[in-house]
């Protein structure tokens, strides 16, 4: 894959290079402020770019504003934002535009870099990757909370991995459990929630987020 | 009718008036009476003596009275502006300091603190300076319609009837008016002096700066032992895993990878602790989008159902805004611990002199701000920008909170 890879931070962006070059993937340009990021993306149109939130000139949410701006401008365009701190807010403003390819984790999510690179490919196959913390607020914020009492603790589990952006071969692979078990799980849980079950696994995804309240659509 | 009213209503606010301005000069007046009476050379002291120690005494209580008459006929409240009494503490030697001297006890600490703010009350000389004023000026005024009267009860009964009929006149046709002066007069010259209200304003301000310095230090003091006991200690298990790793890299490959796996999770754990800590510092999202965003992201990770509505777009000084943030904060765990609260509403918006925050909740009421609680550390932390924070919460609910800091530049 052909990755650009936009972070401020000498280290952190020098790292981040070698793992994806690690694991076999091209970083054909690297940026470290938000103007920088936008150029790069309108130039080199990558198959998946890693952006962290919080970049020069103002140290705001330079990255994520740059994103979104190319995302505007090719809608799909494949994300994955990278950040110290994950809010529902930005979550919401990445996704809100319905077009697949958006990813938002934490930092350390490289640390499980198997899982990270995992995820990076998934973006940019057009998939959702959602860091679990968003997917913990998400569940337990006021509104999702009392609807989602109905369901039983494994299902409310197979619901934040698909939030999260998992394909049921993932979920298994994780929960530890049968692919036949999660489909069963699946087909009850969206039973409960009234969501028509969909065998594309991102439009699947789509469905839960805009059910949990995060999507626009 | 109404006319007739009018002038009964102003009849005895003018005789009103004239009793209260002219207490302090009918003392005075016994007191010269006094000297004329007993003609000996020497009694000049007794009427002196009498004339000081009464105009001392009433000075107070008539101004006192003027501020009541006048917020009850005008609705016009003038504020007293009278020194308070400081605390008195008890010092580790046993004796008690009232901020001016040591007292053995308690009640002599006090005694002492009331003589001193008593008498040395810049507003003492702006109370003689307004008894004297308010005696030749709404005194007389007011002294009119009772005097009208006099003229005509003294003409009649000596008949001389123009002198009654011009009486009568008199009373009738100045009765409405005559007190009016009253209200002015008051308003202008009882109220505040500019240097008062400047040491008041001085003594707020020394209140403040203390409570801010004793915050501060305390958040510093928290980060610091946060820091200490969390990622610091963390870095250095690592730091210890790492070596030891290195260490079996060459004779137990398998143990080594076992501490390497150790220390990247110890490593997500500090950074999520740091995160914590960041966040109690200074929200990030607050840095990245100001005040409005932080709380819709605040209010999205309530386990509340929160709605948020802002009246355009907010640029505050970043210590306000923090401030405004955490206070929201502290209402919305309020509302969840306390309140038991399903719903709560968000509101922040500028009414042209300062920014107003409203916060609601559907709870079960009944909260009160004590000066140890969460919420008087909230009035503590807007006082520093002269803001406010007014909490209305009946005992079966709901909860409103409006704070507001005045700002200029909106």
């Amino acid at each position: 894959m052909r990755i650009v890879v936009a972070e401020d931070l000498y280290l952190l962006r020098d790292g981040m290079v070698r793992l994806i070059e690690a694991y076999g993937h091209e970083v054909v340009a690297t940026a470290t402020t938000g103007p920088e990021t936008l150029d790069a993306l309108r130039k080199w149109r990558p198959d998946v770019s890693v952006i962290d939130v919080r970049m020069p000139p103002t140290q705001s949410d330079e990255g994520l504003r740059a994103a979104l701006a190319a995302r505007h401008e090719v809608p799909g365009l494949p994300v994955l934002i990278l950040s110290q701190h994950v809010e529902q807010l930005y979550a919401r403003e990445l996704l809100t535009d319905g077009a697949s390819g958006v990813g938002y984790l934490l930092k350390e999510s490289v640390f499980e870099a198997d899982q990270f690179i995992d995820a990076l490919e998934r973006v940019a196959a057009g998939g959702t990757a959602l860091d679990p913390a968003v997917v913990a607020k998400l569940l337990s914020s006021g509104s999702s909370n009392k609807r989602l009492d109905r369901l039983t603790e494994r299902e409310q589990s197979v619901l934040g991995l698909m939030a999260e952006g998992l394909s049921n071969q993932a979920i298994c692979q994780r929960l530890f459990i049968s692919e036949s078990a999660v489909s069963k799980y699946t087909t009850s849980l969206f039973g409960k929630l009234g969501l028509a079950d969909d065998d594309t696994s991102n439009r699947r995804v789509m469905a839960v987020l805009t059910y949990l309240g995060l999507t626009g659509s | 009718m109404s006319w007739v009213a009018s002038a009964c209503v102003g009849f005895v606010r003018a005789c009103a008036v004239l009793v209260v301005s002219m207490l302090v000069p009918a003392v005075w007046a016994a007191g010269v009476a006094l000297a004329i009476w007993w003609q000996n050379p020497w009694t000049w002291i007794a009427p002196l003596v009498w004339v000081c120690v009464g105009t001392l005494l009433l000075v107070r209580p008539v101004c006192r009275m003027v501020r009541s008459l006048v917020a009850r006929w005008t609705g016009t409240v003038i504020p007293a502006g009278y020194r308070e009494m400081g605390p008195v503490t008890q010092m580790s030697t046993g004796y008690w300091w009232n901020g001016y001297s040591y007292e053995k006890s308690q009640r002599d600490a006090r005694k002492d603190l009331e003589l001193r703010v008593r008498w040395k009350d810049p507003a003492n000389l702006r109370d003689l300076k307004f008894t004297a004023f308010l005696a030749v000026t709404a005194g007389l005024a007011a002294a009119v319609p009772p005097a009208g009267v006099v003229a005509a009860v003294v003409g009649f009964a000596r008949s001389i009837p123009l002198l009654g009929v011009a009486g009568v006149l008199v009373a009738v046709a100045s009765a409405p008016y005559a007190w009016r002066a009253f209200g002015p007069v008051a308003v202008r010259f009882l109220r505040p002096s500019a240097s008062m209200a400047l040491a008041d304003r001085v003594d707020e301000l020394t209140v403040q700066r203390a409570d801010a310095t004793v915050a501060q230090a305390a958040e510093i003091r928290r980060i610091e032992r946060d820091l200490h006991d969390g990622a610091q200690a963390r870095l250095v298990a690592l730091g210890l895993s790492l070596a030891t790793a290195e260490k079996l890299m060459e004779t137990d490959p398998r143990a080594a990878k076992a501490l390497l796996k150790e220390a990247r999770v110890g490593a997500a754990t500090s950074l999520s602790e740091l995160r914590e800590l960041v966040r109690g510092i200074n929200p990030p999202v607050l840095n990245e989008r100001g005040l409005v965003d932080a709380v819709r992201a605040l209010a999205m990770d309530s386990p509340l159902e929160t709605t948020v509505s802002a009246g355009g777009e907010l640029r505050l000084d970043p210590p306000i805004e923090s401030a405004l943030y955490f206070g929201i904060a502290e209402l919305l765990t309020n509302a969840v611990k306390h309140a038991h609260a399903d719903h709560a509403q968000i509101s922040i918006s500028h009414d042209g002199t300062g920014i107003v925050v409203v916060v609601e909740d559907d709870g079960r009421g009944g909260a009160r701000v004590d000066d140890t609680g969460g919420l008087g550390g909230l009035r503590r932390r807007l006082a520093a920008f002269d803001g406010t924070v007014e909490l209305t919460s009946p005992a079966d609910g709901p909860t409103r909170a409006r704070m507001t800091v005045p700002c200029e530049s909106l």
